[in-house]
This record gives C-alpha cells, structure tokens and sequence, in this order.
C-alpha cells in the first residue's frame, strides 16, 4: 500500500507529482536519489551528468551493470529508473552543468534543484546558478561513513559558499624536493615531479606551495639544476641505458649532492643514496609478473625495482610508438592508467626507502595519488533518502523546519545529527550581493547603456560613484571610462554573464547582473531589468556589523564540516548539542498544554469525525480529559 | 515436494560466476528445509573482486571484506524496506542472500518496490521470485536463493542455516517468534518496519565482540564495564603501531518480547529534559505491537472502536515509558495511524540503508554496534537510538534459558492462534 501522508493541508506526494525538478550528478547519491525521485513520483526530473560509468562505480551505483561500462551515466541512470515508474518524465543530459545550454532562464525552470556531484567546483556553479534564478538547492556530499544535506534558499539559508570550504592540499617545494618526511610527500614527487619531468610536459605546479622559496633560495636554483639535467636523461628514452640512467641519477647522483648540504641534516637523518647495480643484483631472480600483480602488499626495496624497471619500460614503449606515429608523445598521470600508477608507486617507495620513510602498497598509493574518497552504497542511500524528505518540506514551503543534517556514524544516542538551517552569512562572497538579472539586445549595447539606463536610472544610483567588474577584473569606475562605448559584446561579455556592481561609497552591497540575451531587439533602451513586481528596486544597505562578530555569533551552533576531499573514515564527529533546545521543547510544550490533563491520559471526543485522508486539522484524536 | 540443492553461487576460487545471471530458486519448498548456504570460501579476495569492490575495501579493509563475503543472510517479507535492504548487501558482496516471502505482488507494491519486473505485470506472482531476478543483477558473485513459504510455519532450526536474519514489516508476535528461533540457534537477529514516514531498527546480536582501534590515550584503558550493556573485554598494543592500541570490546543484547516492553535507559529517566526529547514515536510503535498482540490485526483508521482503543493503548505505553504527557500530542497520533502500512521511497532508503551498514559493521568487529533500537521519524529527520533492556537479570547469552522458555510458551499460544483464525494481514 502506498501512502500518501498528509500534513498541514499540503501532501508533499500530491506536490511531487507536479513537480519538475533538476538533479545534477548521476553517481553515488546520483542513482539512489533518482530512485527515490521516480517512487515518489516526481513527475518530471531532469539529469546532467558528464560521467561514464567505470568499474570501481558498480559497488554501489546500482543502477549501472557491467554491460554499462565506458557510458553515459547520465542516459543509463534514465534508462535503468525509467523501469520503476514509466508514469514520470526523466530527461538525462550527458553534458558539463557548466555548459550555456543550461543557463539562469534553465535552472529558473525547476521547483528543486538536487546537487549530487562529487566536487568544489560544480557544486559552487549550481550554488550560484540557483541563487541567479532563485531556486531552492538541495545539497548534499558523502565521505566514507559521513554524509549531510542541506537547503540552500535564496535570502532564507545559508548558501554553500557561507562558510569557506576546504583546498585541495599542496607542499613546499622544498619538502617534496630535498626534506621528505612522509610517504605523501614522494608519492607527490613521483607523481607530480619524476613522471611528469621525464613524459610529461613539465613539473605539475599546482602540487606546490611556492610561498617560502626566497627562505631557500640557494636550494631551489640547485634543484633547478637538477631538473635540467633530468631533461637531458629523457632524450635517452627507449634506449637500453634509460633505466639505469635515470635511476643513478635521481636515487644517487641527486642524493648524494642532496646529502652533501650538511646543514639540512642536523636535526633530520640524512638520505642513503642507492646503487643500480647492487640492488638490480639482488632482485634478479624476483618473478616480475607475481610482484606487480600484488596490489595489497608492500614491496620491498628490490621487487620495487622490479616495478620501476618493467614500468618504465612499458612507458617508453608507447613514448616510442606514438613518436613513431608522429603524436604526441606526453603521458600524464592517471590513477585508473596502470603504467603511470607502477611508476609512480615504485618510484615513490624507492625513494621513501632512501629517506627512511614508511613504503606503501600500491593499493595506498593508488588513493593518496588519485585522491580517492571511499564510498559506500549504504552512505548515499541514506544521505539521498534525507534529500527527498527535506523536499518535502521545501515542497511545503516550511523551510522553518528545514535543517542541514548529517550523519553521525557510531555515535550511541542517534544515527542522524542536525542543526537548524543556518541564516545566510551577510559576509559571503556569493549569496550577500544583491542578485538581480537583464535583458540585453547585444547587437547594440554598449558599457555606457548598462551604465546610465541600468545602473543609474533602474537601479537608482543616480550620482553615486560605483565600479564594475566581470569575472575577470574592473571594466568601469569613475576613472576607468575608456570602455564606456565599447559594446559589451566587444568586452567579452555575453549572454548568462555576470556583472558585478560595487558601492565605491562602501554603503550598498554589491549587486550582481545576470545578464540575458533579449529575444526581440530592444528599440528604445538595449538593457533593461527584469523584476519580478512592479515596486522600485532597492538595493539593501551593507549590514552595519563587522564579518567576525557575525561568525562569533553563529558559533553557538557551529556549522558541520564534513571534510568532503579528505577521507575521514573510522572519526566519530564530536558530540554535538541535541537539536531539541530546552526552549524549542518549551514552545511546543505550550501550543498542547491546554488540551492536557495533569494525568496525560488520552482519550477520544465522542461524536469528533474522523477523516483519514482529510485534510481537517479538527480530527478525532485530541487530548482532552 | 523436491529437496532443494542449490550450491551458492560465489564458488569456490572466489571469482564468482561473472556470467551465470541464473537464479538459484528453491523449488517449492514446503517441508521448511533449507540447504546450509554455507561454503567454503577461500581466504584470498581476487584482483578482479578488489576492482570492483574498491571504494568500500579503502573504507573498512580487506578482513571486513572477507567476512562480508562470507555471510548468509535471510531477508522476509521483500517490500520497499527490504528491496533497499538486499540492495545495499547485494552490492556490498555477501555471499548469499534468501529471499523469504508467502505473499503475491499486490498492485499497490509496483510503484513502491524497484525490483519489480517492468516488462510484465508482476502482479500476484510471489513477491520473492518476483524481486529476485532484479536483485540477482545487482552482483552476478552473490547467491540468490527464494524461499516462498510462510516464515511462521518455520521450524526454529530453518534458522541455524543462516548467519543473520533480517525480519521486516512484519507485526510483533511473528517478530518474537522469529526471536525466539534465532536465539535458540545462536543466530543475529534484526527486525524494521516501515509506516510511512516513522519507522524502527532492532537488534538481538546475542553478545557481540568488536575490536576498536584507536590512538593510545594518557588515561590507560581500563578492563570491566563502560556502560549497562557494553564492556572493554582486553586491550593490546597494535603490532603495527604503537601509539595505537586494539580495544576489545562486547555488547550484550535483549530478544525483541523484552527488549519492545523495556524501560528507557535510566540516564534517559533520571533527565527531565532528556524525557521530553524521546521520540513520542516509540510510543506509537508500541501501541501498535501492543494492539497488533491483542487483536491480530492492524487498527483501522476508520473504524472508531479500534481508533479509541489505539489511542488508549498508546497513551499507556506512553505513560509505562515514563514520558511526560505533553509529549504524545494529538497530531502526532492522527500522523501515525494515518503512515500505518504506508511505504514512502526515502524513508525506505534511510532505513535500509541504516541496517545494512550495521549489518556490514557487525560482520567486521570493528566498529560499535546500534544498541539496540533506533526510532527514525521521517517528519523531523530524526533518528534515535534507544538502549532497551529488562533491568534485572542478565542480558546476552545469559538471558536464553530464562525468556526461551516464556517465549517457547509464547511461541505456541501463537500458533494455536494462528491455527484457529485467520486474523494476521501482514499487508
């Protein structure tokens, strides 16, 4: 039997089934919110996904089968939930959100917008997306056992970028290069170092941290030195002395250099450079095939020769074969590509062994190299369970009781944590502007149009001295009027861009355009607001307290952070506040308190009808005595 | 009447049949004998099976793993709950997985149970053979048995041929007598149900040992109790690491008669404040097994008699609680009757998804079991754990020679009822 509860005269499932909504990511939460979408009744859901399914998705993606691998997660997931209801409508894009196609007049088409995506950057897009078309998110990410949801409203909660979220981690140059104390850090130089200076196009920069190079300057010219000389060992690519070559040169040559800055050694324990040929003798009769299979043991120094030597040989291999076929003969690393990943693996460990660090498997590598975040079915089955069931109440329209939850795992007392939904941060970078979007005929506006017949007159701000700024930088202010006859076209600036209007004055908040490409030429004025009434735009004055003392106020109730880039598996958040407060209870206390007798007993008002699937909020079951 | 011999699937080497989507059925198996779905499996997980199983071995390890892949789980009564159930252990790669349900497909479970064939109307066919091919999809390495005969009619050592069981959305006196066996046999016992947008999770794990790893504190880890029902057992230095060390601990458990009439936990009792936020919800369930025990059927929203003596019964169960009155309002109440029965998507997949991972957590001792009930209220996104035990007598493995008996006699009041008069409507 289906149910289909109804509260406060609104049935979320009657609601549902009116509804067009937007899910954006058809992975992990993707496939098991897309269930719940169609069971419930959704009755039209869009996805855009720009994934293909991959193996390691199958544990617990389970709308994918093997026969699925290599395609459209999107497609697929719409063609496996199809099957549970065919009464709904599912639309699948196998598309980047970040395409034009599914611009602010898009998103503005949706009831709800789900995010199920797995990073910073898409979920901060759609953030700002629906924020743009004013569209309630439901947001949510998992790691491991953790997991949380939480409703973004435009002016009503706190948008995702409220609070500063995490970056990816990098490290100083010199503690990769010369000062390794960790496995990371020569799993980083492998990776990120070793295969890029020898097949790929150059060190990859993002991985390091440049801000305390003038403290070593002297070091970093040396290391400099040495990548040149690296360079020179690379011409020798798919020549029999390659392997050895680069061996004495990173493990010895580099090493003993390395050793010789004596100042670096006094309180660390100097590296032990390596020799080819004694190691290679005592792991010529290892068997190559055994030890490279062995994803979950440790190598040892010798078997990790092996896997350098067969690794780069296959490397070479395909350097030589598509110099050959005259292509581009550059390999990047690549977590799923098994050549890159040996390489790096047993480079790493050689290395870790020469500092006396801890080796690893390759299965470890595989995740600290790849940034692999553990997943698991049972995870985002629950954190797309609590999705559907917060929209119920957006549905509603009771974001009062809409709440950020998250899964506390292990924890003795409850299963699920949760905090009131946050009011937005007045200081955000993202949803304290004021958001406000135009039409514009871009055949023909020019900077000064949005300037005086937007700006000023729409807008109001008449005489007072603002600037403007694209994504990229300041394109107007009071003295910056050089672009004022550019069209905007001409600078760069199309339709579903973003102009920023700041207060040079600093009393207004900053105002963000989202500007439309109009579908009929505009006559009189080519850029004109769209405002959803009638009543003069106002633009709302900054908030007169400073940022810190709003974030010491909302300390009260801290808001969760679940690490969504580092695995946290096995750490059972700190106990946290119930949510029930004393004055919470207080109040519901209050609302019954007439209706109950000292003794609590309940009993039925005789002649009192009652109405199951009624709406009537005067039913038969009251407390009375 | 032919004996079943299904061999579970997962073979021996442990590479599984990749290719055999065929579904072991246990042909109509009407004497109640189930094959031991126990194999023995050699130690070593594949490459292939470490590929595909990645994302959950870098969570809880390759040991955890191994034991998953070990176990034999029966599931009754495959509705929305239970679809998501087997969902989440299929993938997760136990080793097999029984399917046990009497009842046809009613055209009311389409659209709320995925498993359900779209090609045909699989209306009136038994609901276990009707889930079960989709089910089988999910993982080719798992083995999918169906059983399709009433779980009531089971003779208790049925049982002693799985490692858990997993009762859902059944009423209280089939969930004790289902106890009763599970405990005679020394097996792990979970029951669920869903209402709607209210639901629950119990446990009897008997006494459950788990190893908990973690950083060596100043204070020195002390043998003896932590709490009414969880003990450290040992601590040792970890071979590996020493400034961690391995801290055995145990959780001993009640059966379902004593654990569903328990008081709250005294720490809970002796609050005020922590009486008030105790979900009036496990007082509705209690009302409802309460009314379920007495009258064999569900309370009909309509009819005012059965409506008067639910209430009344609630109330009681809310008063034996020790809550406060103000807590059980009426719309609380009118809520509940009207989520009876009802199945709604995500409150199934939280649920499902909530005992699964214990399920997974249990078969890999280290992590800290529910102990030993959890409310999960679906308006509020809440979802309690409540300790309920007798507070005098042991509990675990102490507990079976005294409650065996009472629910032996239970067990056989039950059946006599069930004998005479057709008055349980599991739908």
């Amino acid at each position: 039997m289906s149910s289909d509860p109804e509260f406060d005269g609104v049935s979320p499932l009657t609601e549902a089934k009116k509804s067009r909504v937007l899910m954006v990511g058809a992975g992990g939460i993707g496939c098991e919110l897309l269930k719940n979408l169609v069971l419930t009744g959704f009755g039209e859901t869009h996805i855009v996904d720009l994934d293909t399914i991959d193996l390691s998705n199958l544990n617990r993606q389970f709308l994918f089968r093997q026969e699925h691998i290599k395609k459209s997660k999107a497609l697929v997931a719409t063609e496996a939930a199809q099957k549970f209801n065919p009464n709904v409508k599912i639309v699948p894009y196998h598309a980047n959100i970040k395409d034009p196609q599914f611009n602010i007049e898009w998103f503005s088409s949706f009831r709800i917008v789900f995010n199920a995506l797995d990073n910073l950057e898409a979920r901060r897009h759609v953030n700002k997306m629906c924020l743009a078309a004013n569209v309630p998110l439901i947001e949510s990410g998992t790691t491991g056992f953790n997991g949380q949801v939480q409703v973004i409203k435009k002016g009503v909660t706190a948008c995702y970028d409220c609070t500063a979220k995490e970056t990816p981690k990098s490290f100083p140059v010199c503690t990769i290069r010369s000062t390794p104390s960790q496995p990371i850090h020569c799993i980083v130089w492998g990776k990120s170092y070793l295969l890029n200076e020898i097949f790929g196009t150059s060190e990859d920069e993002s991985a390091f941290d440049h801000t305390t190079d003038a403290d070593n300057a002297k070091e970093i010219e040396e290391l400099k030195r040495e990548s040149e000389a690296l360079r020179s060992i690379r011409q020798s690519v798919g020549t029999p002395e390659f392997s050895e070559a680069l061996f004495q040169k990173v493990f010895n040559t580099d090493i003993v250099r390395l050793r010789s800055m004596e100042d670096m050694w006094k309180s660390r324990k100097p590296p032990e450079p390596l020799d080819y040929k004694v190691l290679m003798e005592k792991a010529s009769n290892l068997d190559k095939e055994a030890v490279v299979e062995d994803q979950q043991k440790v190598w040892t120094l010798e078997e990790n020769l092996i896997v350098f030597n067969d690794s780069l040989d296959r490397l070479s291999k395909r350097v030589m074969e598509s110099k050959a076929a005259g292509q581009d003969a550059v390999i990047t690393f690549d977590k799923d590509d098994e050549d890159t990943l040996d390489f790096v693996a047993a480079s790493a460990n050689i290395r870790s062994t020469l500092f006396g660090i801890d080796r690893k498997s390759k299965f470890d590598i595989k995740q600290m190299a790849g940034n692999i975040i553990p997943a698991i079915a049972t995870t985002n089955a629950i954190v797309a369970g609590l999705c559907v069931l917060e929209a119920f109440k957006v549905l509603k329209g009771q974001y009062s009781q809409a709440k950020e939850i998250f899964l506390t795992p292990f924890a003795t007392q409850r299963l699920l944590g949760s905090d009131k939904a946050r009011e937005p941060n007045p200081a955000c970078p993202v949803c304290s502007s004021f958001q406000i979007r135009s039409l514009v005929d871009f055949s023909k506006a020019t900077l000064n149009d949005f300037v005086e017949d937007f700006v000023k007159e729409e807008l109001g701000y008449g005489e007072k001295e603002f600037a403007i700024s694209t994504e990229v930088g300041i394109i107007y202010d009071p003295d910056e009027t050089d672009n004022l006859e550019k069209k905007l076209s001409e600078l760069g600036i199309k339709s579903d861009s973003f102009l920023t209007i700041t207060d040079e004055d600093d009393e207004l908040v900053n105002v963000v355009v989202a500007l439309s490409e109009s579908k009929e030429p505009l006559e009189d004025k080519p850029v004109k607001g769209i405002f959803s009434s009638e009543k003069k735009i106002e633009i709302p004055a900054k908030p007169k307290q400073p940022a810190t003392e709003t974030n010491g106020a909302a300390s009260d109730s801290p808001p969760l952070v679940v690490s969504l880039t580092k695995p946290t598996d096995g750490v059972t958040p700190a106990k946290r506040s119930h949510p029930d407060s004393e004055e919470g209870i207080a109040k519901k206390v209050k609302t019954i308190a007439a209706g109950a007798d000292e003794e609590g007993d309940i009993v039925i008002v005789d002649d009192a009808p009652l109405d199951a699937g009624g709406s009537s909020s005067e039913g038969a079951i009251v407390i009375d005595d | 009447m032919e004996a079943p011999t299904s061999e579970p699937a997962g073979n021996a080497n442990g590479t599984g049949n990749t290719q055999n989507l065929t579904v072991p059925v246990m042909q109509k198996n009407t004497n109640g004998s189930v094959p031991a779905p126990t194999s023995t499996i050699s130690n070593g997980i594949s490459a292939d099976e470490i590929a595909l199983y990645d994302r959950q071995i870098r969570l809880w390890g390759l040991k955890a793993q191994e034991s998953i892949r070990n176990a034999n789980i029966l599931l009754i009564t495959m509705k929305a709950l239970a679809n998501e159930i087997a969902k989440n252990l299929v993938l997760a790669g136990i080793n097999s997985l029984t399917l046990c349900d009497h009842s046809p497909v009613l055209p009311s479970d389409v659209t709320s149970q995925f498993f359900l064939p779209s090609d045909r109307s699989p209306v009136g066919t038994n609901r276990a053979i009707a889930a079960s091919t989709n089910i089988q999809r999910l993982n080719p390495r798992v083995s999918i048995n169906i059983d399709t005969l009433d779980i009531r009619l089971k003779p208790p050592s049925y049982f002693s041929a799985f490692d858990i069981i997993i009762a859902t959305d059944l009423d209280a006196p089939t969930l004790n007598l289902i106890n009763t066996a599970t405990r005679l046999n020394n097996r792990i016992f979970y029951a669920a149900g869903s209402h709607g947008m209210y639901g629950f999770l119990f446990s009897d794990l008997i006494e459950h040992d788990f190893i908990i790893s973690r950083s060596i504190s100043n204070v020195p880890t002390v043998v003896g109790p932590e709490s009414p029902t969880r003990s450290i057992i040992s601590s040792s230095p970890d071979p590996n690491d020493p400034k961690v060390e391995n801290v055995t601990k145990r959780e001993l458990f009640s059966t379902w008669l004593l654990a569903s009439s328990s008081p709250l936990p005294a720490e809970i009792l002796k609050s005020p404040r922590r009486k008030k936020v105790v979900t009036p919800i496990l007082s509705c369930l209690r009302g409802l097994w309460e009314f379920e025990s007495q009258f064999g059927i569900r309370p009909n929203p309509n009819d005012k008699a059965q409506l008067a003596q639910f209430t009344i019964l609630c109330g009681e169960q809310h008063k034996a609680l020790g809550l406060p009155a103000e807590t059980l309002r009426s719309e609380t109440l009118r809520a509940f009757l009207q989520n009876i029965g009802g199945e709604v998507s995500p409150v199934a997949a939280v649920l499902g998804g909530q005992l699964a991972q214990d399920v997974i957590n249990v078969l890999g001792r280290t992590q800290q079991p529910i102990q030993n009930f959890v409310v999960f209220d679906g308006e509020r996104s809440e979802a309690g754990v409540y300790a309920l035990h007798p507070t005098e007598g042991e509990l675990g493995r102490g507990l079976l020679p005294i409650s065996g008996g009472q629910q032996q006699q239970q067990q056989q009041q039950q059946q006599q009822q069930m004998g005479s008069e057709e008055v349980i409507d599991l739908d």
